[in-house]
């Protein structure tokens, strides 16, 4: 490992590590309650069918399955809160890479070391990808832990689906928080365009189930290609996991394009 | 002899702001360049082009044979900024240990060595250097890779005066070894016993550059005679070179501009008791420049001031 990830690495540590227990703890918490649920489905679906709107029900991925192994992971981990947990964090990563350091003044002197513009965004980038990888497992070892011993009956295999298309999201939207920084220098803009792009894409592709007018939007939603393929029920959604990391990539070239020929700190 | 910097017609713009303009300039190897002007001059426009943290609008820059833009170059460059921003948990040592592995040389025996010198304190958190350790911390990375240029943007700004006669005889070491140091301040003093040549940058160009030697030679003294007893004021009158001259009683005041002969070999004819010569005041020359070169003349009356 070169000499800037390690760097950038330990510069994320402590960030990670918060963040690893933070949502590690609210996986554990949330995903014991699963017995009372499983004990009592029909209170339980028909209540929560019953209490809400449709479009609330969507905003929370339907809800009709909430006492069964699949819906519930869905639910608690797949659907909202462990996408937009974890999406915070990457955003917050994201935005160390370049537009923090630009502001902060640090990263000048490391412009100054012998590395070039694009092997610095490129490290960035790698130790951000690592970074959310090690939270990735942690997290995919707690739902799997949880789902075996409250005996949700969810395949291995569905949860690994589902925890890739996690992992794929959220690096994406990690990506995307830095190419605004490499590209502008801006710490505000980037985490606040990020923000809107990540509740718009989630909003646009749940609600466009049921609502026409916004259903042609949800395809660049990068929601759609995690959501869409339920892969907690139905396992690897190959091809919209592939549409997610070319979106990456394609982020990553233009973030390196962009750092590569602007000034910095002005 | 292949020039370490060469610039030409080197510019800058920034917006609204005043950046660099036609800047061509010539450091050579085992040179130390004096780069003299007030706050927001374009001392540091000049540092960050070379460094390409910033491109510039028009002109170009050649720094060790190579394009700025090329990262080759900057691995045989050692920069010091003129306010280095630190933040974060990590101690100075693992940071300079981080610089030193990109850079793939210096060994942490040599930062330790750095650090004794200096009295620098590589336990401490970066995020909590004072500013006196701040400053060494930036010397210790500028320096721990031996480059054959140093770049030091207001190095002696905030140094106590202990470390600052460190600091001035390892930029001379730098030079005999033959490697090459640009410098910039705002205060010649600073710079003028320890550069070879001094050039000037105003309002964003360079408006003279001079040999520190040549400049030493034409200074302004201030002399002071004591006699034994009261002299005649006729007979130092209209000597070469003697201006502003005060006689009273047995004491004499002056200000000669070059060689003090003509009044040495008329003072001799007294009974000299006591006699004072200030270093010449480059400074003074400088400001000469200034206020020859300028109309609206803002920045100067700073840089009389700071004097």
């Amino acid at each position: 490992m070169s000499a800037l990830v390690r760097k950038t690495l330990g510069d994320y540590r402590r960030a990670l590590i918060g963040w690893t227990i933070g949502v590690c703890a609210f996986f554990l918490l949330y995903l014991s309650i699963y017995d009372s649920i499983a004990a009592n489905p029909d209170l339980y679906e028909k209540a929560a069918l019953a209490k809400y709107p449709g479009a609330l029900k969507d905003l929370m991925g339907g809800l009709a399955d909430l006492a069964t192994g699949a819906g519930f992971l869905q639910v608690i981990a797949y659907q909202l809160f462990g996408p937009m947990m974890l999406i915070m964090c990457a955003a917050v990563l994201g935005n160390r890479a370049v537009a923090g350091p630009e502001e902060s003044g640090t990263l000048e002197l490391v412009l100054t070391l012998p590395i070039s513009r694009r092997r610095l965004v490129l490290g960035r980038f790698a130790a951000l990808a690592l970074g959310l990888l090690g939270v990735g497992l942690a997290t995919f070892l707690v739902i799997a832990v949880m789902s075996a011993v409250h005996d949700m009956g969810v395949p291995i295999g569905h949860i690994a689906a589902a925890h890739v298309g996690l992992y794929l999201l959220v690096l994406f939207f990690g990506t995307l928080a830095l190419t605004l920084g490499a590209a502008v220098g801006s710490k505000a803009l980037a985490l606040a365009a990020t923000a809107v792009y990540a509740i718009g894409g989630y909003v646009v592709e749940t609600l466009g189930k049921s609502v026409d007018a916004i259903s042609w939007l949800r395809v660049i939603s990068p929601f759609h290609y995690f959501l869409d393929g339920r892969p907690i029920y139905q396992g690897w959604p190959v091809g919209d996991y592939l549409v997610l990391l070319a979106a990456t990539a394609v982020l990553l070239a233009v973030a390196v394009l962009t750092f590569d020929r602007r000034d910095v700190g002005v | 002899m292949t020039a370490v910097v060469q610039t030409e017609g080197l510019t800058k713009f920034y917006g609204k702001r005043r950046g660099l303009h036609d800047l061509d300039l010539e450091i050579q190897p085992g040179e130390v360049f004096g780069y003299l002007g007030p706050n927001g001059a374009g001392k540091t426009t000049t540092i960050r082009l070379l460094l390409d943290v910033i491109r510039p609008t028009s002109g170009r820059a050649v720094v060790l044979g190579l394009d700025p833009r090329d990262s080759r170059a900057r691995a045989r460059i050692g920069y010091l900024p003129g306010e280095l921003a630190v933040e974060g948990r990590e101690k100075a040592g693992a940071y300079l240990e981080f610089m030193a592995a990109v850079r793939g040389g210096p060994s942490r025996r040599r930062i330790e060595e750095l650090a004794e010198r200096l009295e620098a304190d590589l336990s401490a958190r970066m995020g909590e250097l004072s500013k006196g350790n701040k400053q060494k911390i930036g010397l210790i990375q500028a320096f721990m890779h031996e480059p054959e240029l140093l770049i030091l943007d207001e190095p002696t700004s905030g140094l106590d005066p202990l470390v600052q006669q460190e600091f001035l005889a390892m930029v001379r070491e730098v030079r005999r070894e033959g490697r090459s140091v640009l410098m910039s301040s705002h205060v010649l003093a600073e710079v003028e016993h320890v550069s070879d040549r001094v050039g000037i940058v105003r309002s964003g160009r360079l408006v003279a550059v001079e040999d520190v030697a040549a400049l030493r030679e034409r200074a302004v003294r201030k002399v002071e005679f004591h006699f034994d007893a009261p002299v005649p004021r006729e007979a130092f009158e209209n000597l070469p070179g003697v201006r502003d001259l005060v006689v009273e009683g047995a004491n004499l005041r002056c200000t000669i501009d070059g060689r003090p002969d003509a009044l040495i070999k008329a003072a001799a004819r007294f009974t000299v008791v006591h006699m004072v010569s200030s270093e010449p005041d480059l400074e003074e020359i400088f400001l000469t420049y200034y206020s020859e070169e300028e109309h609206g003349d803002e920045e100067a009356g700073h840089v009389r001031a700071r004097a």
